[in-house]
């Protein structure tokens, strides 16, 4: 499903090269839920970009279902991240004036069926019509989700996606993330916490831009 | 979503931006209608009154050879000094001032002189004008500055000519012309100093016109004249003329001066807000971008939002400009007012450069936004 092959990403800076990543490889299976740690600066973010096809690494090769991201030009890059990755953001990034719905089917314009259901699920339905700024941390990364799942894109990338949320709200959005992958999704989660430990397939531990440790899952 | 949603909605959401951007497209074009209209209001108050004011003629005999009208100042040739009522009577015409003149160049006390015979001034009865030169009474003179020194007389002292005595009713400060070493006298005085009674060389009229208000041309009004005075041919003094065309490219060059600085002023103006807002919207693009947008739909949610702004700013300048045209230029250009009425073209011309320029002024923010980086911008977030 997700296949780095040899990939480095490299930072030049004022006190010289920065390998965010370095000769890195992995694959993630067609419908694992894969969790990804590490201290900053390790390369999780990095991983998480090249994954979305929006960093196109120094060396190797970034394929999403078997499509090498970067051999892609911008423009068929952008229609292929649009119908198979979904993405959540720890910031939720919500258009502020777009209501729940609108920003929901930002994502998948004509979907406008199909996300009655979705934001039902979510537990969005009462609020589908409210504007960001009139919904909690919880609602607004729920609305987040809706907006990644609507297209039923095979791979859900989320970067901290329960940084900003409390205790209660942080495990129903890990346990949306967990549906999705039980209903045949892929999720690769990267994380500081532990929100995501009981229902990762994979844990993968970054250090220094290589991979540290790689565990499946009995 | 459809981007034109994207735009109402974006728009909607940052109103101060919007208004800020919309008030400075709807101040160039209330400015460039405004200016347009009143210009334009203006040159046709100015063109009916310099209408109004007519010609300003110089008519001399026909035989007269203008190389030498030209360099003596006067014709040589002579014309009957009936002209001028047959001039006066002549239902066609209408004229503010009729002078009729006689002029020679005379040796007196050793230098040679302008003589010149003015008549009395002939105005419409129906206007009954004041003289625009002075009247000179029988057997008085005027003497130029230089005339009077070289012959050292004062006002008050008498003066020979052609064997008639005369008394110096004024001498003429000095006026740096070849007025200085003129001698002016009664029309019929100087005739009969000259030998020439009943003649004359010259009739100016002043603000001489057709009667018939849809006629305006010089051609006609010469036709006219050469009809009633076979033996006169009609020459424009250019003063009008001249003074027409100077205002005309005045106004002109005042209304592009202004108009331009009016435009880089806006642009400017515009394409700061519209950089702002692009900052101001970093992530929400780097979000777009990573939903899968790309740069072309990024490029026309800025451009299309610049293109809004001009739409609305048009259409609220011309409103605006026409309001204040139609209230206050009436008052202003009274002899037009019925002219003055709303210029729709002015309107098409607005709803086309506005966007233009709106779009112009956004574009630079449009490839920044376009060209950022997403994965730079995801990760500052």
């Amino acid at each position: 499903m997700l296949t780095f092959d040899n990939v480095s990403k490299h930072y030049k800076t004022a006190d010289g090269t920065v390998k965010a990543l370095d000769a890195f490889s992995l694959t993630i299976d067609s419908g694992a839920f894969a969790v990804i740690k590490g201290p900053s600066g390790c390369g999780k973010s990095t991983l998480l970009l090249q994954a979305g096809g929006m960093l196109r690494p120094t060396e190797g090769t970034v394929s999403v279902n078997g499509q090498d991201l970067y051999a892609l030009n911008n423009r068929a890059r952008g229609d292929f991240r649009r119908e198979h990755i979904g993405f959540v953001f720890q910031m939720f990034h919500l258009l502020p004036y777009l209501t729940v719905r609108e920003n929901a089917l930002l994502s998948a314009p004509t979907k406008s069926t199909e996300v009655d259901a979705l934001l039902e699920r979510l537990g969005l339905s009462e609020r589908q019509h409210h504007l960001p700024s009139a919904l909690s941390a919880g609602e607004k990364q729920r609305t987040a989700i809706a907006r990644a799942l609507l297209p039923e894109p095979a791979l859900v990338l989320a970067d901290e996606p329960t940084g900003n949320l409390d205790p209660e709200n942080a495990a129903l959005v890990m346990q949306y993330l967990a549906d999705y992958q039980q209903a045949g999704g892929t999720v690769v989660l990267v994380t500081h916490g532990t929100d995501g430990d009981q229902f990762a397939t994979r844990s993968i531990n970054l250090r220094g831009g290589t991979l540290e440790t790689d565990r499946h899952a009995p | 979503m459809h981007l034109l949603r994207l735009i109402l909605k974006e728009l909607g959401h940052r109103k101060f931006n919007a208004f800020l951007a919309a008030a400075a497209v709807t101040l160039t074009v209330f400015l460039f209608v405004g200016f347009t209209s009143m210009g334009r209001a203006s040159d046709r108050e100015t063109t009916r009154l310099m209408r109004d004011l007519g010609f300003n003629l110089r008519i001399i005999p026909a035989a007269t050879d203008e190389a030498v009208f030209w360099k003596q100042g006067y014709a040589t040739e002579t014309m009957p000094a009936d002209y001028v009522n047959k001039f006066m009577n002549q239902k066609g015409i209408s004229y503010r001032h009729l002078l009729a003149t006689l002029q020679r160049t005379l040796p007196v006390g050793g230098v040679d002189v302008l003589l010149t015979g003015i008549a009395p001034e002939v105005s419409p009865l129906e206007t009954a004008k004041k003289p625009m030169v002075f009247e000179i009474e029988p057997g008085n003179l005027y003497l130029g500055f230089h005339v009077a020194r070289h012959l050292n007389k004062a006002k008050g002292d008498t003066l020979e000519l052609g064997g008639e005595t005369f008394t110096v009713a004024t001498v003429l400060s000095e006026k740096g012309s070849e007025d200085d070493i003129r001698i002016q006298g009664r029309l019929d005085d100087v005739q009969r100093i000259l030998n020439m009674e009943g003649r004359i060389n010259e009739i100016q009229a002043l603000e001489c016109l057709c009667r018939d208000p849809n006629v305006d041309s010089l051609d006609t009004l010469r036709a006219e004249l050469t009809k009633i005075l076979p033996d006169a041919k009609v020459i424009m003094l250019r003063d009008i003329a001249k003074t027409r065309e100077r205002q005309r490219i005045t106004n002109e060059k005042y209304f592009a001066i202004s108009m331009q600085i009016v435009l880089l002023v806006c642009a400017v103006w515009l394409a700061v807000l519209a950089f702002l807002n692009v900052r101001e919207r970093k992530s929400e693009i780097g979000v777009l971008r990573a939903l899968g947008y790309g740069t072309g739909q990024i490029v026309l949610l800025v451009l299309g939002k610049g293109l809004a702004i001009g739409l609305l700013g048009a259409a609220l300048g011309f409103a605006a400009a026409t309001a204040v045209v139609l209230t206050y230029g009436p008052a202003i250009f009274e002899v037009t007012a019925g002219s003055i009425a709303i210029e729709w073209p002015l309107l098409v011309q607005a709803l086309i450069l506005a966007p233009l320029l709106t779009a112009c002024c956004s574009m630079i923010p449009a490839v920044y936004a376009a060209t950022q980086d997403p994965a730079e911008t995801l990760r500052e977030l």
